[in-house]
């Protein structure tokens, strides 16, 4: 029984621990056994499975945004009339 | 003399600062796209991003004596349109949405990873993400902004920002979260 409840809490502690990094994860920013920590709870935990899966095509969304920049024509000729203006 | 066009951002950047006109429009030529690209994902509206981009590299201009060439000048340069684009950025910020990212508790997580018509060839894809990143509040928007859409390293990211890359990380996670519950709706609706 007291095992069992360790068992949970040691699981409860990892999940909020693996929620919270999991964006460095993404970015390969975390350290060899910190990243270790992670997977081996994503492993474990289908919540965290699916979360990171989802927010790892939220981050390639928004990553490949920079393909379709929303541009406007003559930016840069109204910087310079501007500071042609300033003399 | 070697024509602007073919010189190094340091030695336009030098000239610059010697009050060369020619030189600083040349790093206007190379920077006044992106930078707008920046600014419009702020202010949601082209003749007002226009504005910023010129006020910004207006003061660029003016102050570029006080830049130290510790950072890059195009990090600086951000760095002045970011807050810009936020001093004229209206006061609209979305309380409730403030309130779930501030919030540690994550949801629980539809499975779409998965979708097939995750391509941001759709274009009503990619005005989704477009319309996540302007619904988060205002510096959670920069985050992912410079980081994801810029592809900005966290270290020149943070330094843009003026934050640790601590708070800088955990800035940015939360507005990923929020991004990622805006596409759970859309392809919650596109299952219905």
């Amino acid at each position: 029984m007291i095992s069992r409840t360790l068992q949970s809490l040691r699981f409860l502690r990892e999940h909020r621990w693996t929620t919270a990094h999991l964006s460095e994860y993404i970015d390969r920013e975390l350290e060899e056994p910190q990243s270790e920590r992670v997977a081996e709870h994503v492993r474990l935990c289908p919540e965290c499975h699916r979360m990171l899966a989802t927010l790892r095509r939220t981050v390639s969304g928004l990553r490949a945004l920079r393909d379709h920049p929303p541009g406007a024509p003559g930016v840069a000729d109204g910087v310079l009339g501007r500071i042609r203006e300033e003399g | 003399m070697r024509p602007m066009s073919g010189q190094s951002e340091e030695a336009l950047v030098e000239c610059s600062q010697a009050g060369d006109r020619a030189a600083f429009e040349e790093l206007v030529r190379r920077h006044a796209d992106r930078l707008y690209a920046v600014v419009v994902r702020f202010v949601a509206d082209g003749e007002e991003a226009q504005d910023v981009t010129q006020e910004a590299f207006l003061r660029a201009w003016r102050s570029i004596g006080r830049f130290r060439g510790q950072s890059q000048f195009f990090t600086w340069l951000y760095r002045i349109g970011i807050n810009e684009a936020k001093r004229r950025a209206g006061r609209r910020p979305p309380a409730e949405l403030i309130a779930s990212l501030d919030d540690d508790a994550v949801p629980e997580a539809p499975d779409w990873s998965q979708a097939p018509q995750l391509r941001l060839e759709q274009s009503d894809l990619r005005d989704v993400l477009e319309r996540a990143i302007r619904d988060l509040p205002m510096r959670y928007r920069a985050t992912v902004i410079l980081r994801d859409v810029e592809g900005l390293s966290t270290s020149e990211a943070s330094e843009v920002m003026e934050l640790s890359e601590a708070a800088f990380k955990s800035r940015l996670h939360r507005a990923r979260l929020a991004v990622r519950r805006s596409l759970d709706e859309y392809f919650l609706e596109e299952k219905q």
